[in-house]
């Protein structure tokens, strides 16, 4: 049924585009990067004298109407100098921009690197981009840029525990976010409990995230997607560059295999605080493991001027171990075959499979303990995309998408003769197909939307035992099935996005999405950690299911120099997902009696004002917001803030060039302490004192604010081809104690008295990093 | 499971974090009062203590607040009652004539205020330890000292375990509680002891075992799985209605006595090579 829709939709564009070309002409083409031969993603390619424009969409790829004639031409994109040309169209042309944000090589007339005029004229709202260049400008911990603490620092996203990787978008879960690595979903985006990411940025060209408006061909998580694109590697010239830091160092290789036709690109990065470790003279501990490391790798390859092959994988593994009693070790693996393809000037096509895994392990063998522990979650997925730019004033998108979702929870294998058990659990299978359209339409100069839709299937497929539950979880019936579909959920998700051009530098904007997400991270902690049970939409778990709505008030000024916008949203959270007290979630058939089953809700306004040219550069942004749940067995059914609800939370990031040499950097955040349970009374049992617990989050953390440093020298380079940086860093630069945890106990010399205390995870840390280039 | 790897995280951070420790003033909330029983019957021949009090505000410089009024009765298998009065001497309800067996169900019933609170448990059956011993292991340097209880746990029913520790004639203090879930049917080891407790090699041990029901395995269970990382700390689920907290526990129990400074001739067993 939804094949047959499908192809009846294509075969109307197909012939549409026959019907429809006349005095029109297409011109089509590619934007790359002049040093690089990358191609660019979301640049403009305008004609200012007829206030038409295109992007490029994530291959560099962009395609545009214009009546025939000769045409002045500009292309720019954020950071790079806009070139300007004159262009002659008689008919349909092919052709491909190179732009540069190297001030010297410019043949072409040149105005100075230009922002993001499209944010005030694109009818998308809750979107953000961030370079490659602008996240290593960033100061962060440990001095390794990272773009998941970089997008923390932007308004609507909100950190997890201090130095955790982990982000809650506009008061959604931390499992919510919708990860893409070049279109694989990346399940478990943080090495070392959460300090670092697992996107090494010397791999990354660029990351959009969305937090509402969310375009149709996004799906499956519903309170943002992070879409991160790999670079392809260089089509011109070989280069390696890297960096030497105190925790990790870092390299990357890319450079043609055949000039202009073919490139690829690989990075790895490892951390060695494990080599201290090694000079312990204690035997277990300089046997011990504590490192992680990634591995990035892409290479394309050109077949002609209208097909392009590309192949990237990511593979990252964070190892820990003391002596050889004990080894747990977890990491991703993705890989994305992707082909693009341009089957007329109109109609660009792109066809991925995509794999991608997440898996952790673990070894016990101590005493008469010897068990593994091992478990997996994994997806296949054969996307298919076509972007149709033959009519007037549309852009066109529409695809379609098959994901298999494995997940093997984890199952414990026990040694001979030792003394635990082997337990199996059953895997869990499900089948997610959608279709998609949407079309950007400019309805008129000032007026333009983005409405699509997108039907979403999900079978929940045995072979495997399922079982009922009563009100208190416990199992009152089980079914058993074979290959066959348990459950079938289909819906339907809206999505429209339009903008109101009040002038040419200001908007209005307004959203709605309905989202809906089958697979659900269960973390009974304040911090995600690798063991987190996945389950996904089974019978008695009902899809959750999100509806926003936001409206947005855009506006640059200074020729672009500056950009403002202001964004207020509501978004509507079902089935949402909590636990019992003392929920057993570890390798357990009757998982699904211990979750609870409830509604969340949040709300906030968010501002968002930044500066992008000039010796000063940065942001300052600013969230007033709300996040709540509703669960009838839990703080007696009334609402209760979420864990991340944070009434403010403030971000200021200023980057300063001192000198052609010196560049300085400073980054602020203050935010409201997250909702927590603290005790409310005590009392006495066993001898002990225990604490009285009266309501859900009903308490704050303390405040929490710091500030970061950077500054970064870049010495004259003495070799034409070689470069190099040092960049210095102190996190927390005044040393603030921020609370990481707050405990009660009794007191030492009287028991009977209690006392609260707090746990201070990092006070300042410095850092140095040496990077190179060649 | 994570029993197995948390601590080996957990005791990395800590090298880095003690020495970030601090007292703070936190301002917390005065709730309503609520009443607590922790009556832990058990197949011992001594005096069977039951103890009733409210929660007290967190600053309070009381640990609890005993309640001397409540009445107390325990049903027992054949529908005879026995009255539980209050004692100064035990501050709690004491019946001198009670002892629990094997099997057998018993009910409690308490009024406080004209309150009334139930609870309905069975006693499960003992199951024997065949060997004792003790083990020394190294970790990060430091040695520790743990009792090792092992048995041959019975196969195809779920047994619960619950462990009272006391440490040279201090008082008796809440362990842990096992259950059988990963070593049905096999033959066990329960290591009693963790790198929070001071046992020396001069150390006196006293382990209380019980065999304990589901529901105040369940009852412990949470109690032990909260922890300062905890999502959402909550109190435990009690097995008693009317909202009380604390539990109604029927169990067998077996005491064991360790003198580690005798044992360690003949029967440590060494882990750190």
């Amino acid at each position: 049924m939804m094949l047959r829709i499908f192809f009846a939709l294509c075969s109307l564009l197909l012939f549409t585009t026959v019907a429809h070309a006349q005095n029109r002409v297409t011109l089509s083409g590619f934007v790359k990067n002049a040093q690089s031969g990358e191609t660019m993603i979301g640049a403009m390619v305008r004609f200012p004298d007829l206030d038409i424009s295109a992007s490029t969409n994530s291959y560099g790829f962009f395609s545009v109407q214009v009546p025939a004639g000769t045409h002045q031409v500009e292309v720019s994109y954020i950071g790079y100098n806009t070139i300007f040309n004159t262009i002659e169209l008689k008919q349909n042309v092919q052709r491909s921009f190179e732009i540069s944000n190297e001030s010297k090589e410019i043949e072409e007339i040149v105005i100075s690197a230009s922002s993001r005029p499209n944010q005030v004229k694109s009818p998308q709202m809750g979107a953000l981009k961030i370079t490659a260049e602008e996240i290593k400008k960033v100061p962060v911990i440990f001095g390794e840029p990272d773009i998941l603490k970089t997008i923390q620092l932007l308004p609507g996203v909100a950190t997890g525990n201090e130095g955790s990787s982990n982000f809650f978008v506009r008061g959604g879960g931390g499992d919510q976010n919708l990860i893409l690595l070049d279109e694989a979903i990346v399940y478990n985006a943080s090495h070392l409990l959460g300090f670092f990411s697992t996107f090494n940025s010397d791999a990354i060209k660029d990351v959009n995230l969305f937090k509402g408006g969310i375009p149709a061909q996004y799906g499956g998580r519903i309170s943002s997607v992070l879409d991160i694109n790999m670079l392809d590697g260089n089509q011109k010239e070989f280069g390696v560059e890297g960096g030497i830091g105190l925790i990790a160092s870092r390299v990357k290789i890319d450079g043609p295999i055949v000039k202009d036709k073919s490139s690829f690109m690989v990075s790895g990065r490892r951390t060695y605080a494990d080599l201290f470790l090694k000079l312990s003279n204690d035997e277990n501990v300089n046997q011990s493991k504590l490192y992680f490391y990634d591995l990035n790798a892409k290479m394309n390859y050109k077949i002609n001027d209208r097909n392009t092959i590309y192949l990237s994988g990511y593979f990252g593994k964070d190892d820990l171990g003391y002596s050889d009693q004990f080894s747990f070790d977890w990491g991703n693996a993705t890989a994305t075959l992707r082909w693009n393809s341009i089957l007329n000037e109109k109609l660009f096509s792109n066809t991925s499979l995509i794999y991608s895994d997440f898996t952790y392990n673990v070894r016990v063998n101590s005493n008469d303990n010897d068990f593994g522990i091992a478990s997996q979650i994994q997806n296949w997925n054969l996307k298919q995309d076509f972007t149709y730019y033959g009519f007037n004033n549309h852009s066109i998108r529409f695809g379609l998408n098959a994901l298999n979702q494995t997940i093997r929870p984890a199952s414990l294998s026990a040694a001979e003769n030792t003394s635990v058990n082997s337990i199996t659990v059953d895997t869990r299978q499900g089948f997610e197909s959608a279709i998609y359209a949407s079309d950007e339409w400019k309805v008129s100069d000032r007026f333009s939307m983005i409405y699509g839709l997108r039907l979403t299937n999900f079978m929940v497929r045995g072979p495997g035992t399922f079982y009922d539950f009563d009100d208190d979880g416990e199992a009152i019936g089980e079914q058993q099935y074979g290959s066959e579909v348990v459950k079938n959920y289909l819906n339907l998700e809206p999505r429209l996005s339009m903008s109101y051009l009040l002038n040419g530098n200001n908007s209005i904007k307004a959203s709605y999405n309905r989202i809906v997400q089958h697979l659900h991270q269960l973390t009974n902690t304040t911090s995600s950690l690798p063991t987190d049970q996945y389950v996904i939409s089974s019978v008695n778990i009902k899809p959750q299911i999100a509806d926003q709505v936001s409206l947005g008030y855009f506006q640059n000024f200074a020729n672009n120099g500056y950009e403002f916008s202001t964004e207020i949203y509501y978004k509507d959270m079902r089935n949402q997902i909590d636990f019992r007290n003392g929920a057993d979630l570890q390798a357990n058939n009757q998982l699904e009696g211990e979750l609870l089953f409830g509604k969340g809700r949040s709300y906030g306004i968010e501002w968002l004002l930044r500066k992008n040219r000039g010796r000063l550069n940065g942001w300052v942004s600013y969230t007033l917001a709300k996040s709540e749940r509703q669960f009838d067995q839990i703080n007696g059914g009334e609402w209760f803030n979420a864990r991340q609800d944070r009434t403010h939370d403030i971000s200021i990031v200023a980057m300063y060039e001192l000198s052609k040499r010196w560049t300085a950097g400073a980054t602020f955040v203050y935010n409201t302490g997250n909702a927590i349970t603290f005790p409310s009374g005590k009392y006495q049992l066993d001898g002990s004192t225990r604490f009285y617990y009266t309501e859900r989050n009903g308490y704050r953390m303390p405040d929490y604010h710091r500030l970061d440093l950077s500054v970064v020298y870049e010495p004259t380079p003495e070799k034409k081809r070689f470069s190099s940086s040092w960049a210095f860093g102190v996190y927390n630069a005044y040393n603030r104690r921020n609370a990481y945890i707050i405990d009660f106990r009794e007191n030492e010399v009287n028991p009977n008295i209690t006392e609260a205390y707090k746990i201070a995870l990092f006070g300042a840390i410095p850092s140095v990093t040496w990077n190179f280039k060649f | 499971m994570k029993r197995f790897f948390i601590p080996a995280i957990v005791l990395l951070l800590c090298q880095l974090l003690t020495s970030c420790e601090e007292i703070i003033d936190i301002n917390l909330n005065d709730a309503d009062q609520r009443v607590v029983i922790e009556a832990n019957i058990t197949n011992f021949p001594n005096t069977q203590v039951i103890y009733i009090s409210r929660t007290v505000p967190f600053n309070d410089a009381r640990p609890r607040e005993v309640v001397t009024d409540a009445e107390v009765q325990i049903t027992g298998p054949r529908n005879n009652t026995f009255q539980f009065v209050y004692s100064d001497q035990h501050q709690g309800y004491i019946n001198r004539g009670f002892t629990a067996r094997e099997n057998a169900t018993y009910s409690l019933r308490v009024i406080v205020d004209g309150e009334v609170y139930e609870s309905t448990e069975t006693m499960p059956m003992p199951v024997p330890v065949d060997s004792v011993g003790m083990l020394r292991e190294n970790i990060f340097n430091d040695t520790y000292y743990f009792a090792t209880l092992r048995f041959q746990d019975p196969a195809g029913v779920a047994n619960y375990y619950k462990y009272n520790v006391s440490v040279d004639d201090k008082p008796f203090k809440f362990f842990s509680v096992f259950n059988d879930k990963f070593n049905d049917g096999l033959y066990v080891t329960h290591q009693i002891g963790s790198v929070d407790d001071d046992i020396e090699m001069t150390s006196k041990v006293v382990i209380r075992r019980q065999s304990i029901s589901a529901a105040v395995y369940r009852y412990w269970n949470e109690f032990q799985s909260t922890n300062p990382g905890s999502a959402a700390p909550a109190n435990p689920t009690s097995n008693i209605s009317n909202g009380a907290l604390g539990y109604f526990s029927v169990s067998s129990e077996t005491v064991y006595e360790f003198d580690f400074s005798t044992y360690q001739e003949f029967s440590i067993q060494d882990t750190s090579e």
